[in-house]
């Protein structure tokens, strides 16, 4: 194994998911308290059709990636806010709508393009320094932005009405909020990929959502599950050959049950249903 | 209505909702400062209206409303922080992981503003806060654990913990045992006497809080009653708003009785 480790691309590649499983775990956090799991999955979906029209048209794909996502993101808000329809109904039109795009976006290539497919399965073991890079400079960036912001976040999460009423810009604090879940979603594709990233943003906070009752532990398990998941998933890959993607989120699947098995809350619960 | 002070809060014909549907109408009303106003009515009357008004969510249609001497589509964040307001008891996650104290601690947010992280001093008025309902000894705890009754504490304390002047309660007592709910009026009038808080109050139960307040606000889409307790609550105006006999016993309690129910 420590042969394995003096390669560049396997250096890059633990590199990428110590990062991706980190930003995406501490996300996960609020995407989970905010009860936003499921526009995390309809945003990998949009940004995976930006992608595919960057390909067939020959436009860079991440930056098209970003405008699907974030168009996605926004419309999602901006109805939810107008309490027009619930957000679970608008994410999953646009979801199915991105993905119908995407398949279209594909069927129109005149070729076979394996790199789309590496988009949507996730090929960390292929990271480009480049596209190291890249993750690096967003993942700073949303992480940057989420610790500025991290209190005004933890309130919306709670109780955004609550949040506005004691002078918080909660609508904006909200819309960031959406804006770093598809940028997180953007910088994870290639590593990860569409399909799965969703589960790297959901599993680790779920997992630690299991395991404390203050929102402090919950961000500080949530982030040490997601890295260390990701980093023991791609050496699985690497050393048993199976795809990473899945190496990383079955084994952050194991620990889940397992947190859920051993919760002190699960302990505490049984007669919960009964007590009234 | 001639009072010789300043309103902290103004509703000058104001009305709220949109065009087609009017939540409130035409509203005039003065809420001075230290005042204990009780806010009544039946379901849908406004109530809830009213609060998200005063809070500045909610910017009046027709008319307008003055809070701290500044008009309510300009109220700013800072001003918002000023206003401490409990909220409709909603479903807690029993496990959302949150403590007691970092749940007191959000009530500095507003006021600390973007970019500054809670000190020292936050954390200080926050255990004060806590103090004062008598929830100290639970800070360390999961919110979730808590029973409803000391939840309502503790977000009274995180609305004290903005050091607000004003204090809307928006049916605190609501789905709480009678032991609770006698408790957490107690504290709210304590808090009124203590820190002399401009405490705005909705609730159902008239019975528990007409010995409390210095006035009664009796809604029902309008303003239908503002005044001293014994003039607000006679049956001919009870009668309208209800559209039911209520009785007033010999102990002055407002007694409802549905005469359809029984004949």
């Amino acid at each position: 194994m420590l042969d394995l480790l003096a390669y560049d691309f396997m250096q890059r590649s633990l590199l990428a998911a110590a990062m991706v499983g980190g930003l995406c775990s501490v996300i996960g956090v609020f995407v989970v308290l905010r009860g936003l799991a499921f526009v995390g999955a309809g945003t990998s979906h949009a940004a995976f059709a930006g992608v595919t029209l960057g390909y067939l048209m020959g436009w860079p794909p991440l930056l098209l990636a970003i405008v699907f996502g974030l168009a996605t993101v926004w419309i999602t808000g901006w109805v939810e806010e107008r309490g027009r329809m619930k957000l679970d109904v608008s994410i999953g039109i646009l979801y199915t709508t991105t993905m119908a795009l995407g398949i279209l976006f594909i069927g129109l290539m005149k070729t076979y393009n394996a790199e789309v497919y590496g988009y949507l399965f996730g090929s960390v073991l292929s990271v480009t320094p480049d596209e190291l890079q890249t993750i690096a400079a967003l993942s700073i960036l949303v992480l940057g932005l989420l610790l500025l912001f991290a209190k005004e976040l933890y309130f919306i999460a709670f109780d955004q009405e609550m949040a506005e009423a004691s002078g918080v810009p909660a609508r904006q604090i909200f819309f960031l909020l959406l804006t770093l879940v598809a940028l997180t979603v953007v910088v994870s594709l290639k590593t990860v990929g569409a399909i799965l990233v969703f589960a790297m943003i959901l599993i680790p906070a779920s997992t630690a959502y299991q395991l404390t009752h203050s929102l402090a532990a919950l961000t500080l398990y949530s982030a040490t599950i997601g890295i260390l998941t990701a980093v023991t998933g791609v050496l699985i890959s690497a050393l048993w050959d199976v795809p990473s993607g899945p190496a990383i989120v079955l084994l952050a699947t194991t620990v889940f049950f397992i947190s859920v098995f051993f919760s002190p809350k699960r302990v505490r619960r049984p007669r919960l249903a009964h007590s009234h | 209505m001639s009072d010789p002070r300043e309103p902290i809060i103004r509703f000058d014909h104001a009305s709220f909702g949109f065009p087609e549907l009017i939540a409130l109408k035409d509203i005039s009303l003065d809420i001075y400062e230290g005042e204990f106003v009780g806010v009544i009515g039946p379901n849908g009357s406004g109530k809830t209206t009213l609060c998200r008004a005063v809070l500045g969510l909610l910017a009046p249609v027709e008319g307008h409303l003055h809070i701290f001497d500044c008009a309510c589509d300009e109220l700013r964040c800072h001003h918002r922080a000023k206003i401490g307001y409990l909220p409709q008891k909603g479903v807690v996650d029993r496990n959302f992981p949150v403590t007691v104290l970092e749940t007191v601690m959000m009530g500095r947010y507003g006021a600390l503003g973007l970019f500054k992280r809670p000190g020292r001093k936050d954390q200080n008025i926050a255990l004060e806060a806590l103090t004062q309902v008598g929830m100290e000894s639970h800070k360390d705890n999961a919110l979730g654990q808590l029973s409803g009754g000391q939840q309502q504490r503790v977000f009274i304390a995180r609305a004290l913990a903005q050091e607000p002047k004003v204090l809307i309660l928006d049916e605190p007592t609501t789905g709480l045992d009678i032991t609770a709910q006698h408790n957490v009026i107690e504290l709210v009038q304590h808090l009124h006497d203590e820190l002399k808080l401009t405490v705005l109050l909705i609730t159902h139960d008239i019975n528990m809080i007409r010995s409390q307040v210095d006035r009664l606000v009796l809604l029902k889409t309008r303003l239908f009653a503002a005044g001293p307790p014994g003039e607000v609550l006679k049956p001919e105006i009870l009668h309208q708003v209800y559209g039911k006999d209520l009785v007033i016993t010999e102990k002055d309690l407002v007694i409802v009785e549905d005469y359809h129910h029984h004949h």
